[in-house]
């Protein structure tokens, strides 16, 4: 993955967020706040807890990524805090404590994602997306995805295209759901591990790759435009060209 | 007149009864122990504490020179203490016995004076003067302070105006060579009622004070013998105790010296201290274990990762040295994107069984073990089909166990990415979850690939370790010895087995075994 193809992650039909990075590694804000900024977004920048609290509450983000080591105020606690003041900005742990006790500690503590060092960029723009989208509010509860002539009827459990029925297994209509959910974003392999699968392990196998490839079999083969890319080095995108 | 048995009051001083005697020792005994726990107390609150025990030899330090101070001061008090009661009682036993003869002389001359007055006393006292083998010296004054009769010149101190008084002196004692000797005398100085005058009896105390200085000297040589026995004594009984955890504290200090394989001695008394030696050896054992499986992972990051990232600095050494064109560039960037892929997942692959051995990572709740399983056989389902392998899984239901979900599905799933990395095309992989007569569970995944030969089963769960015929395929060497660490975090095995293939096939069955919940 190099940072060539980070900025073919960029999308005009995503939406620009601001994200507050607090992060007292001086090169890696930079690393982050690039690959952000490459995936269209505007980045701001803390380099320890109390001022990065102190933006976090002072100015409107769409997206908050916090280092859990931080000087002066671990981002466990920063976030506790954050939260206990009110502050709703939907937050990404990043951290080379990678395991699970330590996820979930983090995810009590507040936030929405998780994200152990190393990552790759384009986990972590797909993971921000994902996180700023949130931020959308859900008007009346959705009861169908529409993502070009697809259409998922989450009541009825029905998909067609182009008003063709499609038959999905269970497991099948998940990923596709979560997909069409973010549709015109890059998903990345684990966050389909963790969402669609509950898993917070590493299968290696390409076993990810061959239930997309399966599934975009049924939706995309008999139909011209493909919706379902597999986006080089960084994971999937559900689109309909505009 | 008292009874001999009620001390004289002119002895009251000299003779503590024995009230007197034991309320001392009592209290020595409370100061004793008060002043070891202040000690003890003091010791650690004092300023400058640090520095004075730095200052203080080692030997001082130790418990076996405090139990030895205790027990000798202890037993020094006590031996001091029966001395000095011995001593007093010995010199009131002598004393009591000379006042009690003094008492018998003065009632007879009361009774001579009583009866005949100052010149039957006079008489009397010239007579026992006279009398060969006794032991006391008389002195008898009349009222205007004459001598009458008597050993001395004179009387050696003044009468009382009124009753008795007890004096202590010294005379000169005529030998036979014509010199004089000083003798030391005790005696009582009476005044005579109706008439003024006054009587001394007298006797020498040069025997007495021999006995008493012998006494005495026995004491002086005593008390240090004493000291210095109970010393020894203190010492040895002590340093029974004192040795053992000399024995332990060397033993420790022979480990953290890297000496491993020390154990702590257990002598099979069965005493506190072997139960403890016992103790500390099952922790010596684990931290054994902790410590050859660090070094062995040590050793191991060393050799396999150096060897990737070596690679990877002689590429970009190369990268830089000679101009590239963009395509080129990207080539390399990406391939070394790759091995630093592969090195990160060996890395964490590394990291998570050293947490697994540490105890730090899993937690174990009841858990559906089913689901997972079946889970699991759907999400490899389709990559076997891919592979052009044939996959049947057969799940028990509603099997259930402690466990940690996240570490279980690896475990399971390096088993199963094994049987389809490892098995050629058109093969067939079968995973089945069931329950064991034993009541175990046993999750197994065979193969039909080349199979682990028999000798080679216990070094395949080895970290980094690879069979030859697997060099080839991509892999750290570490997910067979993750599936054994989890499996024994769980209390179960890894077991590896043969399919039964044909030879040139065998097939490897794995099964991992877990206890029910």
């Amino acid at each position: 993955m190099t940072l060539m193809e980070t900025s073919m992650v960029e999308d005009e039909s995503t939406t620009s967020l601001k994200v507050l990075v607090i992060e007292d590694d001086n090169e890696m804000a930079s690393f982050i706040e690039k690959v952000l900024t490459d995936a269209g977004h505007s980045v701001e920048r803390a380099s320890d807890g109390a001022s990065g609290l102190a933006k976090a509450r002072s100015s409107e983000f769409d997206a908050l990524v916090v280092d859990r080591m931080l000087p002066e105020k671990d981002g466990l606690t920063l976030l506790q805090e954050f939260r206990a003041a009110g502050g709703t900005t939907p937050a990404l742990f990043l951290s080379a404590l990678g395991d699970v006790q330590n996820k979930v500690q983090g995810l009590r503590a507040g936030a929405e994602d998780y994200l152990a060092k190393p990552f790759a960029p384009a986990e972590l723009a797909a993971r921000v997306e994902a996180l700023g989208r949130r931020q959308v509010p859900a008007e009346a509860p959705v009861t169908v995805l529409k993502t070009g002539d697809l259409e998922m009827n989450l009541l009825t459990r029905k998909v067609t295209r182009a008003g063709k029925k499609i038959d999905l297994q269970p497991r099948e209509f998940r990923l596709l759901e979560y997909l069409m959910r973010h549709a015109g974003q890059v998903v990345t392999r684990t966050m389909l591990l963790e969402k669609v699968w509950d898993y917070n392990f590493d299968p290696q196998t390409n076993v990810i790759d061959v239930h997309i490839s399966r599934l975009r079999a049924k939706i995309d083969k008999e139909f011209g435009e493909p919706l379902l890319q597999t986006v080089r080095g960084a994971g999937y995108r559900l689109q309909s060209q505009g | 007149m008292k009874s001999p048995l009620q001390l004289p009051s002119w002895l009251a001083p000299m003779v503590p009864d024995r009230a007197q005697i034991l309320r001392p020792l009592r209290v020595v005994g409370r100061s004793i122990r008060s002043v070891w726990r202040g000690i003890g107390k003091a010791w650690a609150g004092l300023p400058f504490m640090a520095q004075i025990k730095k200052a203080m030899p080692a030997f001082a330090r130790t418990t076996t020179f405090k139990l030895t101070i205790l027990y000798s001061a202890m037993i020094a008090a006590f031996s001091g203490a029966l001395l000095v009661y011995l001593y007093y009682s010995t010199v009131y036993y002598i004393r009591a016995e000379s006042e009690n003869r003094i008492t018998v002389e003065f009632e007879q001359l009361a009774n001579a004076y009583y009866t005949g007055g100052m010149e039957r006393l006079s008489q009397s006292v010239f007579e026992r003067m006279t009398l060969s083998g006794s032991q006391f010296f008389y002195y008898l004054e009349d009222s205007s302070g004459r001598k009458i009769a008597g050993h001395f010149p004179r009387l050696p101190a003044e009468p009382p105006a009124v009753g008795m008084k007890t004096v202590y002196f010294d005379f000169e004692l005529p030998q036979a060579d014509g010199t004089s000797t000083l003798r030391p005398a005790a005696g009582r100085i009476v005044r005579l009622r109706d008439n003024g005058g006054a009587l001394m009896v007298a006797f020498d105390t040069a025997q007495q004070t021999v006995i008493v200085g012998r006494i005495r000297n026995a004491v002086y040589v005593a008390v240090p013998i004493a000291l210095i026995l109970s010393l020894a004594g203190g010492l040895l009984i002590s340093r029974g105790a004192a040795n053992r955890a000399d024995e332990l504290a060397k033993t420790t200090e022979a480990v953290m010296g890297g000496e491993l394989g020390r154990r702590m001695p257990v002598r099979g008394s069965g005493d506190e201290f072997d139960r403890l030696a016992q103790r500390l050896n099952a922790m010596l054992d684990q931290i054994q274990k902790l410590v050859e499986s660090s070094r062995h992972t040590g050793d191991a990051i060393a050799h396999d990762l150096r060897s990737p990232l070596t690679r990877l600095r002689n590429r970009l050494e190369l990268a830089l040295s000679q101009p590239l064109s963009e395509d080129a560039a990207n080539e390399t960037l990406g391939t070394t994107l790759q091995e630093v892929d592969r090195v990160l997942d060996t890395f964490n692959a590394i990291l998570r069984l050293a947490r697994l051995d540490a105890g730090s990572e899993g937690t174990l709740t009841r858990m559906d073990l089913s689901e997972l399983a079946e889970q699991l056989a759907e999400l490899f389902d389709p990559a076997c089909e891919e592979a052009n392998l044939g996959f049947k899984s057969q799940i028990a239901r509603n099997l259930v166990i402690l466990g940690d979900k996240d570490l279980i599905g690896q475990a399971l799933a390096n088993l199963l990415d094994n049987a389809v990395k490892y098995t050629p095309e058109g093969g067939s992989i079968s995973f089945t979850a069931n329950r064991t007569p034993e009541g175990m569970i046993d999750l197994t995944v065979i193969d039909s690939g080349p199979g682990i030969p028999e000798d080679k089963r216990d070094k395949v769960t080895q970290r980094f370790h690879r069979l030859d015929s697997a060099r080839t395929l991509p892999g750290s060497g570490l997910g067979l010895a993750l599936v054994e660490s989890v499996a024994e975090l769980h209390r179960g095995q890894l077991i590896l087995g043969t399919a039964n293939g044909p030879t040139d096939r065998p097939g490897l069955k794995a099964t991992l075994r877990l206890p029910r919940a």
